[in-house]
């Protein structure tokens, strides 16, 4: 019963976020950007957003967020825009934000990073000695290079051929 | 000859490591006197060395911040990270994958194949190609042995004191360990964590996954305040989330019709019965002996001297998707 319990615990949130209509989720525009009527470069432009507009996010297709503006809905390229800031500490661990809601939430989130629970800091990084026992755990760990394979085929994982990117302009 | 000269190559990179006073033990004379400079030999590290340095960091690391205790979550983050280290040119290297049990949101990687997620930032993910992007982030640094370019950069700060270290050592050797040449590698390091991004995306969707489940975290995180206690170390030591997400826009907006869309995946979640994170308080030193561990491939590193207890240098040769 315990069990069953501390499973709906996590169930139950999880439904209900992903249940309730997606709150107005805010962005505002970092350069001016074309807003497109489908999710590509060379679509047709609805219209074009200028730096410092703000949107109303409803849904997202790749590196696309589809954007309810006053001058229009359409699709922008998500790196040109930032999600509304998101105060941290009140039992949020980012999920709970506007990126958080847009890019999940599909499960429930525990909450570790409240304010209060002391971190990893670089004075702890410094400090530190050598674990000799935390690094025999580390090596009971590993996979191989057949075993991660297998888990990817069974995960429905396709490897594709992709080249590395240059640096942008 | 040969073997003295590695031999100091790793007390130095082993010194850029920890930042502990270790310059009356290390001969870069030596290394000068046999006609080369550091930046020429920093060049020459091989692999055996590369995995002997990252091993001690990771090992040290974990005196920070213990592995969470949740077998399956360490053992799936293993199989996710080999299968895109796959990816890469690198497929042979040890790789070691790990999730550290503490609240903040950072993650790390050493040379040689060793990554190490911190529980506060496994926790915000969403989604296995979320998890791809980042631990691809952390191995584009590995593949390209960011961390011997930062060597590399400190030899640019030690050359112009060639002159003085002829008279005085220790000036050339501070130069080179010292707070001077970390300042001065940082101008490299923005550009590193730019292309380990880059690297991040193509070995997610060589993968498989979404190839923009690290444009999902980034964008998260450029919605966390900087006043966020848990985000401090990466506030402090990293690029703006919103700038890499422009870098990365600008890199990707030719590529994004041709990326494939790959999947996403569930992310395996930390037991719920695991207790949430200690205060990451330093765990017990292990002593002198600790320092002298014996890396893989039989490579002993040298401690160079210094105080045990003393001395990783987070913005050193560990370099993070936060981490300098």
């Amino acid at each position: 019963m315990e069990q069953l319990l501390r499973s709906l615990r996590v169930i139950v949130p999880a439904i209900l976020l992903a249940a309730a209509p997606a709150a107005a989720q805010q962005v505002t525009l970092e350069r001016d950007s074309g807003l497109y009527a489908e999710p590509r470069l060379d679509a047709s432009q609805v219209t074009q957003l200028k730096l410092g507009a703000t949107g109303e996010v409803i849904g997202k297709q790749g590196a696309w967020l589809n954007l309810k503006t006053p001058g229009g809905s359409g699709w922008l390229f998500s790196f040109n825009v930032r999600f509304q800031s998101q105060q941290a500490g009140a039992g949020d661990s980012g999920a709970g934000s506007a990126a958080g809601r847009l890019f999940g939430p599909r499960r429930s989130v525990s909450v570790t990073s409240t304010i209060g629970i002391r971190g990893i800091e670089e004075e702890d990084l410094k400090q530190a000695s050598f674990n000799a026992d935390q690094m025999k755990l580390l090596d009971g760990y590993v996979a191989t290079r057949q075993a991660a394979e297998q888990g990817a085929r069974a995960s429905g994982l396709a490897p594709a051929s992709v080249e590395y990117m240059d640096a942008g302009k | 000859m040969r073997g003295c000269f590695r031999h100091c190559i790793a007390a130095a990179l082993v010194a850029a490591v920890s930042g502990h006073a270790v310059a009356a033990s290390i001969d870069l004379g030596r290394i000068f006197d046999v006609g080369r400079d550091l930046r020429t030999a920093t060049a020459g590290i091989d692999e055996t060395e590369e995995i002997a340095v990252g091993r001690e960091v990771a090992g040290r690391t974990l005196g920070a911040a213990p592995l969470v205790a949740d077998s399956e979550l360490q053992a799936y983050v293993n199989r996710v990270g080999r299968w895109l280290a796959s990816q890469t040119e690198r497929p042979d290297l040890p790789w070691h994958f790990g999730v550290l049990d503490t609240s903040s949101v950072n993650a790390f990687a050493a040379p040689g194949g060793y990554v190490l997620i911190t529980r506060g930032l496994y926790e915000m993910l969403d989604s296995e190609a979320q998890l791809a992007g980042v631990l691809g982030h952390e191995i584009g640094h590995i593949v390209q042995r960011h961390h011997v370019k930062v060597m590399q950069q400190s030899a640019a700060v030690s050359a112009g004191a060639r002159a003085a270290q002829r008279s005085d050592r220790s000036v050339l050797v501070n130069n080179l360990i010292g707070t001077g040449a970390e300042v001065f590698a940082r101008g490299l390091d923005k550009d590193a964590e730019f292309e380990a991004d880059r690297i991040g995306v193509v070995l997610a969707a060589r993968a498989g996954y979404s190839p923009y489940g690290l444009v999902e975290v980034l964008h998260k995180l450029a919605a966390r305040t900087a006043d966020d206690a848990s985000l401090a170390l990466l506030f402090k030591t990293h690029p703006a989330p919103g700038e890499r997400l422009t870098q990365l826009g600008d890199a990707l907006a030719p590529r994004v019709a041709a990326l494939p869309t790959g999947t996403e995946p569930a992310i395996r979640q930390v037991d719920p019965n695991t207790p949430p994170p200690a205060s990451a308080k330093t765990a017990p030193a292990e002593g002198a002996s600790a320092l002298q561990q014996q890396g893989e491939g039989g490579t002993t590193i040298p401690s160079g001297g210094g105080s045990p207890g003393k001395g990783l240098d987070a913005g050193g040769i560990l370099r993070g998707i936060f981490g300098r």
